[in-house]
């Protein structure tokens, strides 16, 4: 069994130094049609049908968002102010339509800029609703419809059942693949680091899923059998909103914690779970975005957020947990107070950190996180 | 058995010498930009002030945030818990400390055994760090150590509306050109920053004892505006507060090489 780093990590840290890869540039060469999209309340699967294919918005490396500042409030978080940033910087210039959710004020600012500013050929806001109850399923099952015959008539795609089953097919064949490679976190010497894990995930989530799975697959192949001899004090599980540079974790773990379970809108707890078909492959896929999205915008489902993360404790033997908000996110601002509470309440150490989008501060995130580990009498 | 720490701030580097619970030796130097080079000058200060050298040192533990720089240590473990660990080695009442860094503060607050049980940290804004004083006490044309003794012969501080730094330098300089007196000003900043500090602590749960670690509890006019924020007393320690990371760092060594 090897222990040296995996090799195909390589590929997926390529992709992730430009917001649009290699292989979007690829695909857009072959006639395909990249759709970006900012929320896990965009259901992927239907931007895979027939030539579409998703991007999710990341600014890699942004160093500054002085054309957004313009526009935007010092208040609103530096995920939207750098995605709009790189939107007026023509940096998403392949991007041949927008798909977006009005997920906060913050994110309603960016579309409206957006739309503004670049006067995009086709934009869809999904009005996605607040509660999960059978009547906002119905809703949102409309809206979806709305949004796929919006993509037809626009792009000339093949929206139709067998079509969109042939989507959902291939999305459930990366979820899976995902899933495999996930749960080897849940082993005692897991065969690859969180920061790692997370590189995957982003690359997947920023390319086509066509181009990017066999590269997955080969990743699988070469860690399935691998055994860590790799040191560490604690297993950590990381939660919160939007996490897109996989630095946040590498200088997480670099302090002697292994990130073993992800549970933010990029990673893959409980994002990267199949779609089950049985009918109207739309219902299908309005049932799957509740069921994968837990998000504090939604009302009245607190417990359900709180008790995904307590059973990923136990199913990942996760020893503490650290949540990881962007400054200025209402959403994750106030759910993190009563998340703090009832996991200490249950005996779960938290750290709460504050951070901007792109990773900073290395020194005192280093010293948290340390003193964090320590405090667990690790 | 002798244990040392080691303490490289973003000031200021300290070192411990310590034997069982003796206090052999300590030294405080000017932090350079090399963290390595701080480290290895203050060490040799304080072996010397404790007349050994460093073959006589049995465990260096390293702290601080060039703590992963220093050449000699042995383990290095955060400022966090050394500021806690040396503050209920001195007094084991201890339950909250306040440690006031160059760069940072942070709220800690312990259990009976002295384990931290919360912590919190400043560390995006410089309003309530050293720092902030030092900006302010060059301003006023002040030496830092002065700032506390001059704020006690206040007859009406100051009431500084801004918190940051930057803005709050500019409302000095506004008040110095109407020719308000320093100690009105000294008062004024102080209590600012103690302001500051108090929102933080209270985030951790006051609970007594209480006292300040790092440079800035060696203001007095600080540790009083404290007092008044919080309405409780702070526990004067009887080692130097900013000796606190260093020597929580010689008591965890000291407890590596068996000792309790």
């Amino acid at each position: 069994m090897s222990t040296e780093e995996p090799r195909v990590i390589k590929v997926f840290e390529d992709l992730l130094e430009t917001p649009q890869n290699r292989l979007v540039e690829q695909a857009s060469q072959d006639g395909r049609i990249p759709i970006g999209y900012s929320c896990s309340f965009v259901p992927e699967a239907l931007l895979m049908a027939d030539r579409l294919f998703p991007v999710r918005l990341h600014a890699p490396g942004v160093a500054g968002t002085e054309l957004a500042d313009n526009y935007l409030s010092s208040l609103v978080c530096s995920y939207t102010r750098s995605i709009l940033e790189f939107a007026m910087d023509d940096r998403y210039d392949l991007i041949r339509g927008w798909v977006t959710v009005p997920s906060c004020a913050h994110m309603q600012r960016f579309i409206d800029n957006l739309e503004y500013l670049k006067r995009p050929d086709f934009i869809h806001v999904i009005d996605a609703p607040r509660k999960v109850n059978e009547s906002t399923l119905k809703w949102h099952e409309e809206e979806l419809h709305m949004l796929a015959d919006k993509l037809s008539s626009h792009f000339s795609v093949d929206m139709g059942k067998a079509s969109l089953m042939k989507a959902i097919d291939e999305w459930n064949r990366f979820c899976v693949i995902m899933n495999r490679i996930g749960d080897l976190r849940k082993t005692p010497n897991p065969p690859i680091t969180g920061s790692e894990f997370h590189r995957v995930v982003m690359a997947s989530l920023a390319s086509p899923k066509d181009l990017i799975l066999p590269h997955i697959e080969a990743f699988y192949r070469e860690i399935e059998n691998r055994e860590s001899t790799r040191k560490y004090r604690a297993r950590l599980m990381v939660v919160g909103g939007h996490l897109h540079d996989p630095e946040f974790i590498r200088i997480i773990e670099s302090q002697g914690g292994l990130v073993v379970a992800d549970r933010f809108c990029t990673g893959s707890i409980p994002g990267l779970i199949p779609v089950h078909v049985n009918g109207d492959p739309i219902r299908a896929l309005a049932e799957h975005t509740f069921e994968k999205t837990l998000c504090p915008r939604m009302m009245e489902d607190f417990d359900r957020r709180l008790n995904n993360i307590l059973d990923t404790v136990k199913e990942y033997r996760v020893d503490g947990v650290v949540i990881e908000i962007i400054k200025f996110c209402d959403l994750w601002g106030v759910d993190s107070m009563p998340l703090v509470s009832a996991l200490r309440k249950v005996g779960i150490p938290v750290l709460k950190l504050e951070r901007e989008y792109r990773t900073t501060g290395e020194g005192q995130l280093r010293t948290r996180v340390q003193a964090f580990i320590e405090s667990m009498g690790r | 058995m002798i244990a040392a720490g080691c303490d490289v701030g973003s000031l200021t580097t300290k070192a411990v010498i310590l034997n069982n619970t003796r206090l052999l030796g300590h030294a405080l130097i000017g932090s350079s930009f090399n963290p390595e080079k701080s480290a290895a000058e203050v060490m040799e200060k304080a072996l010397a002030a404790a007349h050994l050298t460093m073959d006589d040192i049995g465990f260096c533990v390293g702290t601080g945030y060039g703590r992963e720089r220093i050449g000699f240590v042995k383990k290095t473990i955060s400022e966090i818990s050394c500021h806690a660990k040396g503050a209920h080695f001195l007094q084991p009442s201890m339950r909250t400390i306040i440690d006031i860094g160059g760069q940072d503060c942070k709220a800690i607050r312990l259990d009976e055994k002295g384990e931290i049980v919360k912590f919190m940290t400043n560390d995006k804004c410089a309003s309530g760090t050293g720092r902030f004083l030092e900006v302010m006490a060059k301003l006023l044309g002040l030496e830092l150590e002065e700032l506390g003794r001059i704020s006690g012969q206040t007859t009406q501080p100051i009431n500084l509306a801004a918190t940051c730094t930057v803005w709050a330098q500019a409302e000095v300089i506004m008040h110095l050109n109407d020719g308000m007196s320093k100690a009105d000003l000294a008062a004024g900043i102080n209590e600012a920053m103690a302001a500051r500090i108090a929102i933080l602590a209270r985030s951790v749960g006051i609970e007594k004892d209480v006292c300040m670690t790092g440079g800035v509890a060696k203001n007095t006019g600080v540790i009083q505006a404290m007092e008044k924020q919080l309405g409780i007393p702070m526990r004067r320690l009887r080692v130097d507060p900013q000796m606190m990371g260093a020597l929580g760092a010689a008591v965890f060594a000291r407890e590596r090489m068996g000792g309790r």
